[in-house]
């Protein structure tokens, strides 16, 4: 039986990049999964451009890019009201120094990346680093002495039964997380109210960079993915998931429709849909303990949340920079386990972090924007910057508190270049407002 | 379309196996998993999609299996249903309300009222306390459902306790027989008394400039200095977080405002040349803090001044919580960087050491005196500071400045140290400096709505700041601390105050808050 320094269960975004970290470090690493590579999980793969600053550090980047069109601006439509921008690379540079000590590999580009990529791209640079990798590999039992998990036992892909053990397991095995689940551990901050979401892949047309609409309860994305394909997706409240369920393909159209007539009327003339449409009812977020004896958890597994800003993946990588750095400091010695985990959850449960875990949460309630949201929108056109800072804010890049700070939200007001009277949403706002409450697909 | 896109969808799939999971029919709920997409499959991977089959028998699997498949067929919210009134009251924030929509001005706020409400009723509305009694170290106070508490009291401004001290009283109860409660004027008209001009001498003998202007409240003076002085063309650069006073007068002056990350010189710096770069005509002032009241930390205003100097920008500094409690003779940040007399503009406010409202404007300049009180709008068009209010701040100036000053200022700073190390010891942040304001951080609005609620009952009285005050996820408790505050007053005030936040954590289930960072 050989002992590792790390097992890592879970080979996907948090877990193969948490291992290829470790391994580049020298640790003895294995990484397991039970899927096999290339394959995809249930999630869309838009990553902001700090989550291609990550790849970029690891020296990834490239063969992404070798496959995956990338773009710097998005347009982000809200009840009409359009704003176009890009993360700004000065406080992309003052995330990666605060966050992890050094800005190196900053770029500014996003993409969307299939998980069947992705994943592929990233497992294969753990084994390239030297972590063993094992898929087909259920872990199906932990194994705990004297109150600390020691190792793992796991079916291998010819049914063997094997028994690992590791001085540390690291759990990425997302937000049904078996480390989770067969530890007892709680949930905390449980957001039961979240989006349900659906989406399918597109062929025969090109629209650039990627938009993102929102009308009323109701959002749609396009984005531009692997094989010449678009993502296209929809969402809206769980609370209408029922309804949209029992007919997925109309409602899908329906949904394109209201929200963004003009990308429903794209999508059904020029569209070929390659593929089933995809969908989950159930993303409400929550937040689990980060560690304990023998045992950390990463991405998903650890802190679960909406797609509704598309952060997860970013996340996981983040968790994979801040726990093999914390790892390395305990494996070689320079730090006690206690004092490395608990720099580890000191940054990821920060002040910050809460900040924008709620802002995640209220965004996927999908209540239909308020007069003052919709003139905050307004407002911001024009002023380039401080769009940007907003774009930047939603891919939790800034601060959520230091743009949502009552003087910067009355000053963004009496600057505003624009009137709300050129749009049409303020009309009759009220009414328009209250027909949003109506459940588009009972 | 291919065939392939006939398939059915993930969900219905999962609805049939639930429903033969019903009926325990095992061959329908083996077969359809197959039929489950690749992605749900790497995605639920908790669920034994390959071994449905070979369930059939084992009942407690089986149930587990039908509870992880509900948890993806049904939405959360569903199967976790939450008190609406608490989950409107903890999740909203005023952010969320600061704009109504609509033409009528009468019916457009019930959204606001809606939300306090739901605030009220569930005991998380911080605001609208009363008073009992005088407040000293101890109060009495009751909150707006009636209910009432007696606690240490962090909640009162009253630095150096001057609430209860004799003298104050006696100047007080002396200005109240000679002039009456008087407020018959305008400064500018009939409102003053001999005894304002007395307090401009010593206010401005504390701070070291000759030119001083009373007014009515700190605001007033805050607001009617920037109004009074910047025209449209002007620019100001003001600390993000300098006092809404100052942010609304910045408003009301001119759009060219520049908000600088807080404390930061460099940056000013490089505004200054910036707008010097095109703008040479115009005017710019400069406005910050002394001491900052809801992150206790403050600027090096020797640098700041000397860098407005360079650019030929004033410099305007609020000094409304250090000034009388801290520096050297009670002479704030201002004494303690060595800037008596030397800074372009200073105002404060009497409300926090001074045991009066009102405030004052001071300056080396007669003319700039006379420009404000004209133009500034809140000293003429106000009536003035009334001779008691002016007795009592002249009488806490005298004493501010005596030997029996350097005795409270030197108390008040043993309570402080005492708060500030109990607390950090237990874990929790305090913000800043040591200075009368101890701001213990919480974040997560939720859980400082929470701990306050509690904390109500166990003896502690303590205001919590949100959003306006702080910007949304970063709410505090502003301990203000008295010279009459024992030091183990403030330790079990720490006690209890740990206690109520780890209660409302363990309460809501949260994670987060009192984190550094
Ligand atoms: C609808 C939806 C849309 C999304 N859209 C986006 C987006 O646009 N952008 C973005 O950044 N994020 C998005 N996310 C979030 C993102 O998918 C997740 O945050 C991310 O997948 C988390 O990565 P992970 O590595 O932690 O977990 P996962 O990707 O879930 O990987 C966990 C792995 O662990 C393995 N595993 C589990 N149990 C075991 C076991 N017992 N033995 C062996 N292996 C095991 C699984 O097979 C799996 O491969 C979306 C999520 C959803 C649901």
């Amino acid at each position: 039986m050989q002992l590792y320094d790390a097992i890592v269960i879970g080979a996907r975004c948090s877990g193969a990049s948490t291992a290829l970290l470790l391994a580049q470090r020298g640790h003895r690493v294995l990484v397991v999964d039970r899927s096999s590579f290339p394959s995809d999980v249930i999630s869309t793969h838009f990553l902001w451009p700090h989550g291609m600053s990550y790849l970029n550090r690891w020296g990834l980047l490239d063969e992404v890019l070798a496959v995956t069109p990338a773009h710097t601006t998005v347009e982000v439509v809200n009840d009409g009201i359009s704003l176009t921008g890009s993360v700004p690379t000065e406080l992309l540079r003052e995330y990666f120094r605060d966050l992890h000590g050094d800005d190196s590999g900053v770029v500014q580009s996003y993409a969307s990346v299939r998980r069947r990529v992705l994943d592929e791209i990233l497992v294969g640079a753990a084994a390239k680093a030297g972590a063993e990798v094992r898929t087909n590999f259920t872990v199906r039992e932990l194994i705990v002495e004297n109150g600390q998990v020691v190792g793992v036992r796991g079916r291998a892909v010819d049914g063997e039964l094997v028994e690992e053990r590791a001085r540390i397991v690291v759990g990425a095995d997302g937000r049904n997380s078996f480390v989770a689940r067969t530890l007892a551990l709680p949930k905390y901050d449980e957001r039961p109210r979240c989006t349900f979401a659906y989406w399918s892949y597109w062929s025969g047309f090109d629209l650039g960079p990627a938009q993102l609409h929102r009308r009323g309860r109701l959002a749609c994305a396009v984005a531009p993915t692997n094989f010449d394909q678009n993502m296209v997706l929809v969402w809206g409240p769980s609370e209408w998931s029922r309804e949209f369920r029992g007919d997925v393909p109309g409602n899908y159209q329906k949904a394109l429709d209201f929200v963004s007539p003009e990308l429903g009327d794209v999508v059904r003339s020029k569209g070929t849909r390659e593929e089933r449409i995809y969908g989950t009812l159930d993303q409400s977020a929550f937040l689990r303990p980060l560690h304990g004896p023998g045992w950390v958890l990463v991405g998903d597994a650890e802190s679960a949340k909406d797609q509704c800003t598309a952060i997860g993946i970013t996340h996981a990588f983040r968790d994979a920079e801040l726990v093999s750095a914390a790892l390395d400091r305990w494996l070689r010695g320079d730090a006690s386990i206690d004092e490395a985990m608990t720099a580890y959850g000191d940054r990821r449960r920060s002040q910050n972090a809460a900040a924008y875990h709620d802002y995640v949460c209220t965004l996927a309630e999908m209540r239909p924007y308020r007069h003052d949201e919709l003139q905050l929108f307004v407002a911001l056109r024009g002023n380039q910057q401080e769009t940007d800072r907003f774009i930047a804010t939603h891919a939790d890049v800034a601060p959520v508190s230091e743009f949502f700070q009552a003087s910067n939200l009355f000053l963004l007001n009496d600057a505003a270049k624009e009137s709300s009277a050129d749009h049409a949403v303020f009309e009759d706002f009220a009414e328009t407002s209250r027909s949003y409450q109506q459940n588009l697909f009972a | 379309m291919t065939t392939e896109l006939d398939q059915r969808e993930d969900g219905e799939l999962i609805g049939i196996i639930l429903k033969a999971a019903h009926c325990r029919d095992f061959e329908t709920m083996a077969r359809t998993a197959t039929e489950v997409s690749e992605m749900t499959r790497n995605w639920a991977t908790h669920i034994p999609w390959d071994d449905l089959a070979s369930l059939e028998g084992a009942d407690d699997e089986l149930a587990q299996v039908v509870a992880d498949l509900t948890e993806m067929w049904e939405p959360a919210h569903l199967r976790n249903p939450v008190d609406p009134d608490e989950e409107y009251a903890l999740d909203k924030n005023a952010y969320d309300f600061y704009r109504p929509a609509g033409r009528n001005l009468l019916t457009r706020t019930g959204d606001f009222y809606g939300w306090v409400q739901a605030r009220r009723r569930t005991e998380t509305w911080q605001y609208s306390r009363v008073l009992e009694a005088a407040p000293d170290s101890v109060a009495q106070i009751t909150n707006d459902l009636g209910r009432r508490a007696r606690g240490i009291n962090f909640n009162s401004q009253d630095y150096l306790s001057f609430n209860t001290h004799p003298a104050i009283r006696e100047a007080a109860a002396k200005a109240m027989h000679d002039y009456g409660p008087h407020s018959a004027g305008s400064p500018m008209v009939l409102g003053n008394t001999r005894i304002s001009d007395d307090l401009e001498a010593a206010l401005g003998d504390l701070v070291g400039l000759d030119h001083v202007t009373l007014f009515p409240t700190g605001w007033a003076a805050g607001f009617g200095a920037v109004v009074g002085l910047v025209r449209q063309s002007d620019h100001i650069l003001i600390d993000r977080l300098a006092h809404s006073c100052l942010q609304q007068g910045a408003r009301a002056a001119t759009r060219n405002v520049v908000r600088y990350e807080h404390l930061n010189v460099e940056a000013v710096r490089r505004h200054l040349t910036q707008i010097r770069a095109t703008d040479t005509r115009n005017g710019i002032l400069v406005v910050t803090d002394g001491l900052f009241s809801v992150d206790a930390d403050w600027p090096d205003l020797v640098t700041l001044q000397r860098v407005c100097r360079e650019h030929d920008a004033t410099l305007l500094v609020d000094v409304a919580h250090d000034l009388g409690s801290m520096g050297p003779g009670g002479t704030g940040v201002l004494g303690m960087q060595d800037l008596l007399g030397s800074v372009d503009i200073v105002m404060g406010a009497f409300s926090k050491t001074f045991c009066s409202n009102g405030g004052f404007v001071a300056s080396h300049s007669p003319a700039l005196k006379q420009y404000i009180k004209m133009f500034g709008g809140s000293h003429f068009f106000s009536n003035a500071l009334s001779p008691v209010q002016t007795a009592v701040v002249r009488e806490a100036t005298r004493i501010i400045r005596s030997a029996e000053g350097d005795v409270l200022r030197a108390r008040l700073f043993t309570a402080i140290h005492a708060l500030r190390d109990e607390l950090t010891g237990r874990g929790l942040t305090c913000m800043g400096e040591p200075s009368p304001i101890v701001p213990l951080l919480i974040g997560n609005e939720k859980l400082a709505r929470t701990a306050n609620r509690l904390l109500f009952d166990r003896g502690v009285l303590a205001f919590m700041v949100e959003f306006p005050v702080t910007p949304t996820g970063s709410s505090r408790f502003r301990l203000q601390v008295q010279a009459g505050h024992r030091p183990e007053e403030a330790r079990e005030a720490a006690r209890i105050i740990e206690g109520a936040i780890a209660d409302s954590r363990a309460y809501l289930s949260s994670a987060f808050g009192s984190a550094p960072r």
